[in-house]
């Protein structure tokens, strides 16, 4: 670092805080939230943190007058916060952001217009950011990570400020897209349930009105939230939202979407195209459709068990690992098919012995009685149509539609 | 600082007796003052138990009551103040100075005083919650009580006293007393407090309250009326609550070696027979106390009912004027008495209360008593109270100066309310309830006897009762005789009819069962006895966090008075010893204050059951009091009548009691360390360390509440428990308060009990019950070790094998806790049961995933978790196949855990196979398939078909018989009519181990 004068410094400092009245005088929003951007390592802030750190008596300089003296309780702690900041340290760093933003709220909640709408945006993501970077510091040193959590019930001040009627309520779903990473990641993910109701029951304020951006992200979250629930039509419809409204750009955000889109589309008898697969690097889906497409159970538990600890992760072995009855009905399928090829008037009887011999072929060891169960499973969950003679373990397919396809609704009796 | 205040042993006797006189005079004064007819009932209620219970004893306390009453007492107590030694030798003086006198010696006996301030302290530790409830009433109370209360120091004016004078000196046996010094006093102050339990209580049992309930009213003005109701039981509790602790008192006492401690114990009894009996009958001894007591107001000529003085009837009269009562005889007094009594003691609950909420309060009573205060004035009997106080607060040097000298100032208003119209007037809540009684008060002495005084009970009323009492051929008729006739009186008095009716034909009631009206008094002296136990856990505060209440009076501080250690031990919520020690002091001071506002503590102490919120609208003043209600802990009270006291004069009692809970959160904190300070120096041995625990984690709890410091900054390694228990088994009981060393088994012990538990033949009620009390042990020593683990594993398989899932869980978040400090266990055995357990019963998609995602590689390849997955596998896709082989073949516990599942499983199965089967599926296949037959087993295969059967008959199959005879599942029928029966043997509450049969008839405990 080249050497700083103290004049220097004095004079960067009173940059900053005229830049702070000035813009809270004029109500620049896109001004002021530059002054709260710690992350951006953008140049003015780096500064700013040298100056700090060779001028130790800024307290007196904000006091001295008093545009900014009214806003010392934000700013102090904000200049400590990025000295902590830029010296790694990241939990104080955090500590003081957050006396920062506790004052900040209270003076926006002053402030009649949404104008500072975007500073606060800042702040709250900044709080996010700052917060997680605090844990990882604490995990490291063997504390108890446990400022993200603070970092959440912070946020959820900031959203019961906006959650209101007016201007500022256009920030709330910003605040909750926060929460809910939050909430994601912490695995507290019941604590959105308040969050969504507040949203989705407040009927004052139309949801399309919100930032485009904001909705994305929301129905992403929310989808996901669906699939937990394994209630894949609602799964569907909200991530296919968001896939529709993602920028194109954002081919990391797409292929977020498109990795709980799959299997909530595969659950209900959509397959994607494998280029689609390959364009947004989802491969560990390719053995998986391609198993449904084959009807081989074999290739399926392959699949699974490969990424078993992706899958778990992300939340979706449970999704995809109920694709297994398409495949046997795929399968089943395809025995039909063949036996119509040879004897189309016997075809609608399925001898169970000949189903068990092409898992046997596929290397999967069921005995009768198991083939038989998921016989029974396949026509009880109306996979396929039919009844099952036990006498002559013989199944007996429907001569129409034997085998009725999901139509986008999910495998189910 | 708490010797100033009490009677400590270190001090010389003679100080401490002149301390105590000072401080009894100025209690006095203030009763007397403040009290209107109240105090005056007080004390003779007092004086007839005292006298009941020991013959000797009761009359000093006798004349102290008299002299208490009137105004005279505040010139008593000039003279007690200038002259203590000189009292006692006094007594047989003339009349007003006599009583003085007796008065002085009396207070000389400083234990007497002391240590009824100790007993007060504990019973306002004990009380303090209910006290406080009552509040609101009161207060109209109170104002009314001003009325009453003069007329009763104009009995002390009027000649008959003189008598009563002499008649306390002949009783005081001066010479025992000055001979015994100290010691006597002692005794006779523990006569007086059982007296006052006694009279309470044994009134509170013998009597009815129903004929009360109409007495109060018309003393007491509506207010009382409106309570009265609730009185009755809160009279019973209150009584049983004096007795409790008289009796508890009493080995406390015995041990310590005072002598007064067991004077104490006896009274109780003997005052409780003493009183019923005292009306007319036979004992000799009886029929004098009997005078005294109705004396007490007036004359000791009373007994006969023609000789009824004029103090007497001005006594009743306050009781009439409103009801009307007048013509009651003595019979009727008993009543009155006792109501006097519970008075006195609901005052003595205010007191306490009062002092418990301002500590300032407590310390008044150092100095010297003020100058005799004007008669029946009562303001400044307040304000010498006040000042004395402040005296005492500059001598105590306690910590907390500041909030004390507010508090002072505080109790200053407050008293003089209570006590005089004047002050009364000076609190707006007061005001208003008090409006129609000034006027009586305002009127003078005169005026209110001579309204009142023509209308006493007809003389042929007193002339019945004499009649009834007669028959009596003991102590039990009489009793019940006395009840009877309270209710016939309270009746008469009812429905107007006492002065019309000819009583003189009215027939005598038969005999009543004197055996019923023992029963109640034996009822409530049982009561009594048990109590003291009881007491202990009643008013517990609620967090678990403070400290043990302390059984063990010797580890009280030296320091401490005895009277006030065996107190504290009796003290339920006592967080600590040192704020009792503290307090006592204030306690006693607060007793006497009580003593102004007797019909205020009275309603208090009615209204415990009801809601606070009605007491608060009804008197603000009471408000903050009431607030305090809601703490736990005598600290947490005295705090915030510490700041209830600074805010007294504020508008709202809702801005009050806001402030205070502000204040209370910081005051808990500084008020706590401040206390630990003082116990450190005094503790001695484990005494100390325990404090220490204690106090810490009642200060972590204040932190808790929002004060800066952290818990982390505890140190909590020094404040463990380490048990010293040996015995092997124990039973569990969850924790009240904090652990006792005494009871908890170190960890050797631990090992030896968790060996017995396995080995047991005996039933999972017992294990768990053993098994839950080691945990216990283990957690309050925080010992987390391979044994902690043993210990839950042991559990939660016993657990799993009952099906017990609850307290399976519990150990099962206990071993995930435990595996993951890395201390060896069953991991991989436990992962299963886990898996299992949330794949079968919650079935909760997130759980599952990530309870799957934690599991390692090592994990995944150990067989009990490879069975636990497969189970997974089965139950998503519906496999029951898999499911039911999985079943057989389970290792470990596994099978517990899925037998839970079964039923649901094979339901499952069912209905799958009537849709998808056609037309039929042989039952031998569905038995075989669905877990009923194992194929190995021949033998068994009928029995299990025949199980089958059952099973499905029972879930609303249809079954068929083919033409060889094989029984047929008809899958068409059968799929719209399939049910879930509901089980044979569910219980309401859903844990048929619960059964309370059940558990009575297995229960080896």
């Amino acid at each position: 670092m080249a050497y700083l004068s103290m004049g220097e410094a004095h004079r960067r400092i009173t940059e900053y805080l005229n830049r702070f009245s000035d813009a809270v005088s004029y109500q620049n929003g896109v001004s002021f939230k530059s002054l709260f951007a710690l992350s951006s390592n953008s140049h003015f802030l780096l500064s700013l943190s040298d100056a700090l750190a060779l001028y130790n008596d800024a307290n007196r300089l904000i006091n001295q007058n008093q545009n900014y003296s009214h806003f010392s309780d934000i700013i102090l702690p904000l200049f400590r916060s990025l000295q902590h900041y830029k010296q790694g340290n990241f939990v104080e760093a955090y500590n003081a952001f957050e006396k920062t933003a506790n004052a900040f709220v209270q003076e926006f909640r002053n402030w009649e217009s949404a104008w500072a709408l975007e500073a606060l945006f800042v702040i709250v993501y900044e709080i996010r950011v700052l917060a997680e970077k605090a844990d990882r510091q604490l995990a490291s040193n063997g504390k108890s990570p446990e400022k993200l959590k603070g970092a959440g019930s912070l946020l959820m001040k900031v959203f019961g400020i906006l959650a209101g009627k007016g201007a500022k309520r256009v920030g709330a779903l910003y605040v909750t897209c926060q929460l809910f990473k939050i909430y994601f990641k912490l695995g507290t993910v019941h604590l959105c349930r308040s969050v969504i109701r507040s949203i989705e029951t407040a009927r004052i304020f139309d949801f399309e009105e919100f930032p485009k951006r904001d909705k994305v992200t929301y129905m992403y979250y929310t989808g996901r939230l669906e699939v937990f629930n394994e209630n894949f039509p609602s799964a569907d419809s909200k991530l296919s939202y968001a896939l529709k409204h993602c920028n194109p750009q954002h081919e990391a955000n797409i292929r977020m979407i498109l990795k709980y889109l799959i299997p909530v589309k595969l659950s209900i008898g959509i397959l994607p195209n494998h280029r689609l697969l390959e364009k947004y690097n989802l491969l560990e889906y390719g053995n998986i459709v391609q198993a449904l497409k084959r009807g081989d159970p074999r290739l399926l538990r392959c699949a699974l068990q490969d990424h078993e600890d992706w899958f778990l992760r992300s939340g979706v072995y449970l999704v995809l690992e109920k694709v297994e009855l398409q495949v046997y009905q795929r399968l089943v399928k395809k025995i039909y098919i063949i036996q119509k090829q040879k004897d189309p008037s016997k075809a609608h009887q399925v001898k169970l012995e000949v189903i068990v011999k092409a898992l046997k072929w596929l290397e999967i060891d069921m005995d009768v009685d198991e083939v038989e169960c998921i016989m029974a499973i396949l026509i009880y969950k109306n996979l396929v149509k039919g009844y099952f003679a036990h006498k002559s373990k013989v199944a007996v397919l429907s001569k129409q539609d034997p085998f009725p396809k999901l139509n986008g609704k999910p495998v189910n009796s | 600082m708490a010797n100033e205040g009490t009677n400590t042993e270190t001090l010389p006797p003679i100080e401490s007796h002149l301390f105590e006189n000072r401080l009894v005079d100025a209690s006095q004064h203030q009763t007397s003052s403040y009290a209107p007819t109240t105090s005056g009932s007080e004390a003779l209620s007092w004086t007839v138990q005292s006298s009941t219970g020991n013959g000797i004893y009761s009359n000093p306390t006798y004349q102290y009551d008299q002299h208490s009453q009137p105004p005279v007492r505040s010139v008593q107590d000039g003279q007690g103040v200038s002259s203590v030694a000189g009292n006692s030798s006094n007594l047989g003086t003339a009349n007003v100075p006599q009583d003085y006198n007796a008065y002085t010696s009396y207070a000389s006996s400083s234990n007497q005083y002391s240590y009824d301030s100790a007993g007060y302290s504990g019973y306002y530790n004990n009380y303090q919650q209910q006290p406080n409830r009552a509040y609101s009433q009161p207060v109209g109370a109170y104002q009314n009580t001003g009325a009453p209360y003069q007329p009763i120091s104009s009995f002390q004016n009027t000649g008959s006293y003189a008598g009563s004078a002499s008649y306390s000196s002949t009783y005081y046996n001066p010479a025992d007393y000055q001979t015994t010094g100290g010691y006597q006093n002692s005794t006779t102050y523990g006569n007086q407090a059982p007296a006052w339990n006694n009279g309470s209580y044994s009134s509170y049992s013998s009597h009815p309250y129903t004929s009360y309930a109409p007495d109060s009213n018309s003393s007491y003005s509506s207010g009382a009326a409106a309570t009265s109701v609730q009185y009755q039981q809160q009279y019973k509790q209150w009584a049983d609550y004096y007795s409790q602790t008289e009796v508890s008192c009493a080995p406390g006492t015995e041990n310590l070696s005072v002598t007064s401690s067991s004077t104490l114990g006896c009274p109780v009894p003997t005052t409780t027979s003493g009183y019923v009996t005292p009306n007319n009958q036979p004992p000799q001894s009886y029929p004098q106390f009997w005078s005294q007591e109705s004396s007490a107001p007036a004359a000791p000529s009373f007994q006969p009912a023609a000789g009824n003085s004029g103090d007497h009837d001005g006594y009743w009269k306050h009781g009439a004027q409103i009801s009307s009562q007048i013509h009651q005889t003595n019979p009727i007094q008993p009543n009155y008495q006792s109501h006097l009594d519970l008075n006195s003691s609901y005052d003595k609950f205010q007191d306490q209360q009062k002092t418990l909420s301002s500590q300032g309060t407590n310390l008044y009573y150092l100095p010297p008593p003020p100058p005799p205060p004007p008669q029946q004035v009562n303001p400044t009997p307040l304000q010498s109270a006040a000042s004395l106080d402040t005296k005492r607060v500059s001598k105590l040097q306690i910590p907390t100066n500041p909030r004390i000298a507010s508090n002072l100032t505080y109790e200053q208003p407050k008293t003089e309310k209570d006590s005089s119209t004047s002050s009364v007037t000076l609190k707006p809540a007061y005001i208003a309830v008090s409006l129609t009684k000034p006027t009586e008060k305002v009127s003078s002495n005169d005026a209110a006897n001579s309204i009142l005084k023509p209308s006493m009970f007809p003389k042929s009323l007193r002339g019945y009762v004499e009649r009834a009492l007669a028959r009596c051929k003991d102590e039990k008729q009489m009793t019940a005789c006395q009840a009877v006739l309270k209710e016939m009186i309270t009746k008469a008095t009812a429905d107007g009819t006492i002065c019309t009716r000819n009583w003189d034909m009215e027939p005598l009631f038969p005999m009543p069962d004197a055996d019923a009206v023992n029963k109640d008094s034996s009822l409530s002296s049982t009561l009594d006895s048990v109590l003291p136990k009881c007491k202990k856990s009643p008013r517990r505060s609620k967090s678990r966090w403070e400290p043990l209440p302390e059984e063990k009076p010797v580890d009280h501080p030296v320091s401490i008075s005895n009277d006030t250690i065996k107190y504290n031990s009796w003290v339920p919520n006592e967080k600590d010893r040192k704020v009792v020690v503290e307090n006592k002091e204030s306690k006693e001071d607060n007793w006497r204050n009580t003593k102004f506002s007797p019909l205020l503590q009275r309603i208090s102490s009615k209204a415990p059951q009801r809601p606070f919120k009605k007491q608060r609208l009804a008197d603000a003043s009471v408000a903050h009091e009431n607030g305090n209600a809601s703490s736990d802990s005598d600290k947490e009270q005295s705090l915030t009548a510490y700041y209830s006291a600074a805010m007294a004069f504020s508008d709202t009692p809702d801005e009050r009691r806001r402030r205070e809970n502000r204040s209370k959160r910081f005051d808990l904190g500084q008020a706590q360390r401040t206390e630990n300070n003082h116990s450190r120096k005094k503790n001695v041995g484990a005494r100390n360390l325990y404090n220490r625990r204690s106090s810490a984690l009642v200060l972590s709890k204040s932190f808790d509440d929002g004060v800066s410091k952290a818990v982390e900054d505890i140190d909590w390694d020094a404040l463990t428990v380490k048990g010293t228990c040996q015995e092997i088994e124990k039973r569990y009981l969850r924790l009240t308060s904090a652990p006792d060393p005494t009871t908890v088994r170190p960890e050797e012990v631990l090992e030896k009990a968790l060996l017995m538990v396995q080995n047991s033949q005996r039933n999972y009620l017992y294990k768990c019950d053993q098994l839950k009390s080691i945990r216990q042990d283990l957690t309050v020593q925080r010992i987390h070790n391979q044994l902690t683990v043993k210990v839950y594993e042991t559990h939660a398989r016993l657990a799993l094998e009952v099906g017990d899932l609850p307290e399976y869980n519990q150990c099962q978040s206990q071993l995930k806790t435990l595996y993951a400090e890395g201390i060896e266990g069953s991991y991989m055995e436990f992962a299963a049961y886990n898996l299992l357990c949330v794949i079968m019963h919650s079935n909760n998609y997130r759980d599952l995933l990530s309870s799957m995602a934690r599991l390692s590689n090592e994990a995944k390849n150990d067989e009990a978790v490879k069975h636990a997955l497969a189970v997974r596998a089965a139950v998503t896709s519906g496999n029951y196949v898999a499911f039911f082989r999985l079943y057989k073949a389970a290792p470990n516990l596994n099978t517990c855990l899925m037998d839970l599942y079964v039923e649901k499983m094979r339901y499952k199965a069912v209905t799958c196979m009537c849709r998808s089967y056609r037309p039929t599926v042989p039952v031998s296949y569905v038995s075989q398939v669905l877990g009923f037959s194992n194929e190995a087993t021949d033998g068994k295969e009928a029995a299990a078909l025949e199980e089958c059967l059952e099973w499905l008959k029972a879930h609303g199959a249809s079954i068929i018989a083919d033409n060889s005879g094989d029984m047929l599942l008809d899958t068409k029928i059968s799929s719209s009519s399939l049910f879930v029966p509901e089980p044979d043997d569910a219980v309401a509450h859903g844990d048929a181990n619960l059964d309370v049969n059940d558990f009575l008839a297995k229960a080896p405990l």
